[in-house]
């Protein structure tokens, strides 16, 4: 007999639900691409191939620095990160285990997307 | 305005800043090269560096999208904001329920306009007192006379160090060398109301060196209505 561990999945049903409102969220006007980092593994999505790498050190920075920040300044647990430049920002967040980081251009609203996130 | 005092009045901003909007924890200023210039009482020093230090390194890697304007994270117990403003980096941490517009005002208006009537005052104390000079006039002749006037080499160095009141602050508040370009034009003006702008090179005459003056070509001398002997105003020309 096939016991399935329902706790499982359900985490498999929220990862894949997450992939697909990412796969929306890519083809949204300004959005530049994403990094989605769990334990086993790893997909980006990047309009700019070449970019791969130096998004993907951004990304990790963005969490390593949040998380000392944080602890430095007694902030507790992180809820969102922001990185803006001129013309391009970054949202950085925790979801169903996972470490997101989407790119996109500054004029998009992210709060927007953090809420559909969440 | 030495370090001291452009800390202390931006110090006295903030606590001010601080006293208006309590929603404020921690709050303190460090330049682009890292240099912490000040910060409210709750926010010591090894907090301060922890922070810039963590920042120096998200800087870097930031270059990816370009250069790092704004840093923001939302956290359970409160909110942390890291704005750049001019070359400098305002880091204001407040709690959870922060008025948004509060922190926007503080980031965009207050500070930015306090650090540039700061920069300002030391503009006009710089131009009113530390870089006009009164000179003596000795008149250049001849085939080889050419066009530039003459001043000694520590006048032209001391003006190097302090022409650009923007690059004196920066080295006033960071104790860093200022490495602007050297002084190639100066203005100069008579007491009589005439005045002019021109290149400017070293005295290469020893026996005119370290006497306080300037030697002009004679053919500028006249349009200027100055002979040897007279005192003119000499400033670096912006």
């Amino acid at each position: 007999m096939l016991v399935k561990n329902s706790k499982t999945d359900d985490t498999e049903n929220e990862t894949e639900k997450l992939h697909e409102t990412l796969q929306e969220i890519k083809d949204q006007e300004g959005i530049i691409g994403y990094i989605l980092r769990g334990s086993k593994s790893a997909s980006i999505d990047l309009k700019d191939p070449t970019k791969i790498i130096d998004y993907a050190v951004l990304s990790s920075t963005t969490f390593d620095t949040a998380q000392e920040m944080t602890e430095a300044l007694q902030m507790g647990e992180i809820d969102t990160i922001i990185v803006e430049s001129e013309e391009t920002k970054l949202l950085s967040m925790t979801t169903n285990n996972h470490r997101l980081s989407i790119f996109m251009e500054k004029s998009v609203d992210h709060n927007k997307l953090y809420k559909r996130l969440k | 305005m030495n370090r001291d005092s452009y800390a202390i009045a931006l110090n006295s901003a903030m606590t001010e800043i601080q006293k208006a909007y309590p929603d404020i924890n921690n709050s303190f200023i460090f330049t682009k090269t890292g240099t912490i210039i000040n910060g409210n009482k709750e926010t010591d020093q090894q907090t301060m560096n922890n922070v810039q230090e963590a920042f120096e390194n998200l800087k870097e890697k930031a270059k990816a999208i370009g250069d790092l304007k704004r840093f923001k994270i939302t956290g359970k117990n409160g909110n942390l904001t890291l704005s750049k403003i001019n070359d400098m980096y305002l880091v204001l941490a407040t709690s959870k329920n922060a008025d948004k517009a509060h922190v926007y005002a503080i980031t965009h208006v207050i500070i930015p306009t306090i650090i540039k009537t700061l920069e300002s005052f030391d503009s006009t104390h710089l131009q009113s007192t530390s870089t006009q000079k009164k000179l003596v006039v000795d008149t250049l002749t001849g085939f080889f006379a050419g066009d530039s006037v003459q001043i000694d080499t520590e006048i032209l160095t001391e003006w190097t160090k302090n022409s650009d009141p923007r690059a004196r602050v920066k080295a006033a508040i960071t104790r860093e060398p200022d490495m602007q370009d050297g002084v190639s034009q100066v203005h100069i003006e008579t007491f009589g109301g005439n005045a002019a702008v021109c290149k400017v090179k070293e005295i290469d005459d020893q026996n005119v060196k370290g006497k306080n003056m300037i030697r002009i070509p004679e053919k500028l001398c006249k349009s200027l209505e100055i002979s040897k002997g007279d005192l003119v105003k000499v400033s670096p020309a912006v």
